[in-house]
């Protein structure tokens, strides 16, 4: 398949240390997140999908390139690592400039392009100046637009939005669905759940080396049997609802809200209960809001791996 | 090599050229280039001090003599004889030496030193007494001698320590370097073939080792040459091969480059340590002339020394491991030694790039 990035049976072991271990993964265009605690394999899965280091078992395909063919895998790739080093002496734009001539393009097409590529990553104001002398957040902004700057299809960011400001942040996320919507492969890695949630088209939850999850949020929360849904409802009679959510058989447990216009509830059946509750607010109880209560990230990431290993 | 291949290697070699020629960790590279020019200038100034100082003794004789006129002075000659040869010294020394012949009994014995010039070469006449003891001529330079002089500084510092040790220091960081500065990936990350970024970064190094050790080796021949007469230096160059023995040495300095560089190429992705590579290749280099014929074909040196122009005597009485040492008693045809040469430093790149494709990215075991 050569419009997916392809793990089949990948390995990777650092001597005796596991990095990662059977992973099989399919991954398509859109945003995918990779998430777990350190030490999980989410930087060993990056570095093994951009050929720095080679899977000790297995096979890896970008679009149909082998990761140790690097003349044409960083045609298409472009991959923000978490290495805080870059090559002595620099200014951000000679980075970015010669990383570009290394790919062969003419100087002054890779002078246009580093600009722009910096432009992207609003860092003008300081591209002259040595990388030494930048802050956490430029060094980071300067890594993206490396990644950026030759238009790859498949983004591989390591830790992307570390040490930006809100700002920032809101800034690269809106460039990473820029890309994605246009067709490309974004693949990050975060610990920042919430932001994950807000971003993933997908997600890839990964625990000890092993790929415990994978797919988009909602369908990996339904197949998690043993957890019951909950589902948060704003409505201006919540203890007669609940009683009347009770009559069904699938309704495990409900609590009222501090403030007595809320219900938090937990149920064995989300379709069905959706079915009562439309019901329900047809014989009169004012339905103000329904959401639901952990399908994101960190509740999925809590269910499937336990609380002790959640990254929050 | 493809047109893309030839702008890639041309960019690896710009960034590195910058790093190798202006990195503070090299520094100790230029001091060790520099070392043997220092020497021929501190050579030179006191061999142009001595040179002015023969010259005014000569001004300061009784007539002008000859180097013929100096070597007629013999022992056993009396004062007055050597004064009717060669005219009043300009130079007379004299002293005392109170010489014991028992107790509390002592004889004067009268010493006397004269100092002759021909402008060039000294004459220096020990007298005791009366009657000549000693006639010594001292040339105050010999293009011969100075020229094996140099051709030993050369073997036996140049190549063997300073061309050496340079590339280690150039060669060797040219991944390993990166591998400790954390900042390899960002070769690793481009869409460059790992023997495409190998090539680059080999030739880059013997671009700067080259330009560093070859400006050495000229600056090192005008200095050798500086303190001669024009007429002396034209009869060198031009008339006894001086032109093609800086010519041969000019072209040892950049095959050593390649050589040494291949070696610590490939030694500086295989040993996270350079001190035991270093020592490992100085110690075979050092142990070749006592090795089998077909082993010494697995050494730079052999090639190297085969290929220097000027061979330094050995001189009689020179303990025989020593000897060895400087004798080359088993060379090999130019033609021969600089395809052996280039035939090993192939065969280094040919480790070194089946070494960079399966070189991984993992600081943390550094």
């Amino acid at each position: 398949m050569n419009d997916r990035i392809i793990f089949e049976d990948v390995s990777k072991f650092y001597g005796e240390i596991l990095g990662v271990n059977r992973v099989n993964l399919s991954i398509p265009p859109g945003i995918t997140s990779l998430v777990g605690p350190n030490g999980s394999g989410k930087t060993t899965l990056m570095n093994l999908m951009t050929g720095l280091v080679k899977p000790s078992r297995g096979r890896i395909q970008v679009l149909g390139i082998n990761t140790d063919d690097p003349e044409n895998l960083f045609k298409i790739v472009g991959y923000s690592t978490q290495f805080d080093a870059f090559p002595r002496g620099l200014t951000g734009f000679q980075f970015i400039y010669s990383y570009l001539c290394l790919s062969g393009i003419s100087a002054q097409e890779a002078e246009r392009t580093a600009w722009e590529a910096i432009q992207r990553v609003n860092l003008v104001d300081a591209a002259s100046r040595k990388i030494g002398a930048y802050s956490k957040g430029m060094r980071q902004r300067i890594r993206l637009a490396q990644a950026l700057a030759h238009n790859p299809k498949v983004l591989v960011l390591d830790e992307p939005l570390n040490g930006l400001d809100p700002l920032a942040r809101a800034e690269m996320i809106a460039l990473f669905r820029a890309s994605a919507a246009a067709g490309s492969y974004v693949i990050i890695s975060s610990h920042i759940l919430h932001e994950v949630d807000v971003i993933s088209d997908q997600v890839i939850l990964l625990s000890n080396g092993y790929v415990v999850a994978e797919g988009q949020i909602q369908t990996v929360r339904n197949e998690i049997q043993e957890h019951p849904t909950q589902i948060l409802i704003r409505c201006d009679r919540p203890r007669e609802l609940a009683a009347k959510l009770f009559e069904s058989e699938y309704m495990i447990e409900a609590s009222i809200h501090k403030d007595g216009r809320g219900l938090l509830l937990k149920t064995k059946d989300a379709d069905r209960f959706y079915l009562t509750l439309n019901h329900l607010a047809l014989n009169g109880i004012q339905i103000e809001s329904i959401a639901p209560a952990d399908d994101d990230v960190l509740s999925v990431y809590e269910y499937l791996i336990g609380n002790e290993e959640v990254v929050r | 090599m493809n047109r893309l291949w030839w702008t890639q290697v041309k960019a690896v070699i710009r960034l590195e050229l910058k790093k190798t020629f202006f990195a503070k960790r090299g520094l100790w590279i230029y001091a060790v280039a520099a070392l043997p020019v220092l020497l021929f200038i501190a050579y030179a100034v006191v061999t142009s001090n001595q040179q002015h100082r023969s010259a005014r003794i000569a001004r300061e004789g009784e007539k002008p003599l000859s180097y013929q006129d100096l070597l007629a002075v013999k022992p056993g000659m009396t004062k007055d004889q050597v004064v009717a040869t060669l005219g009043r010294p300009p130079l007379d020394i004299h002293w005392t030496e109170r010489r014991p012949t028992g107790p509390g009994a002592f004889d004067e014995i009268q010493h006397e030193r004269f100092q002759y010039s021909d402008g060039q070469n000294d004459l220096f006449v020990e007298f005791v007494g009366d009657k000549v003891e000693g006639a010594n001529v001292q040339d105050a330079y010999n293009l011969g001698e100075d020229a094996i002089v140099f051709a030993g500084v050369f073997q036996f510092f140049f190549l063997r320590l300073a061309i050496f040790f340079g590339c280690l220091g150039v060669f060797m960081n040219l991944f390993r370097g990166e591998v400790l500065d954390r900042s390899l990936h960002f070769y690793f990350l481009s869409p460059v073939r790992r023997e495409v970024l190998m090539a680059g970064k080999f030739l880059a190094g013997l671009l700067a080792t080259c330009t560093i050790f070859v400006t050495s080796e000229i600056l090192q021949t005008l200095a050798f040459l500086w303190h001669f007469s024009p007429r002396a230096r034209d009869l060198y160059l031009y008339h006894h091969h001086g032109l093609e023995h800086a010519a041969a040495y000019v072209g040892v300095t950049i095959l050593a480059c390649i050589g040494y560089g291949a070696f610590f190429l490939v030694a500086g992705m295989l040993f996270r340590n350079p001190i035991i590579p270093a020592a490992v290749i100085l110690i075979w280099e050092g142990i070749n002339p006592f090795l089998p014929a077909l082993l010494k074909q697995f050494s730079v040196i052999y090639y190297l020394k085969s290929l220097c122009p000027v061979e330094i005597p050995v001189s009689p009485g020179t303990p025989g491991l020593f000897a060895l040492l400087i004798s080359n008693a088993d060379p090999v045809s130019s033609p021969l030694a600089i395809i052996g040469i280039l035939v090993v430093a192939f065969v280094a790149l040919a480790v070194s790039s089946f070494q960079v494709k399966r070189m991984e990215i993992n600081y943390t075991t550094e």
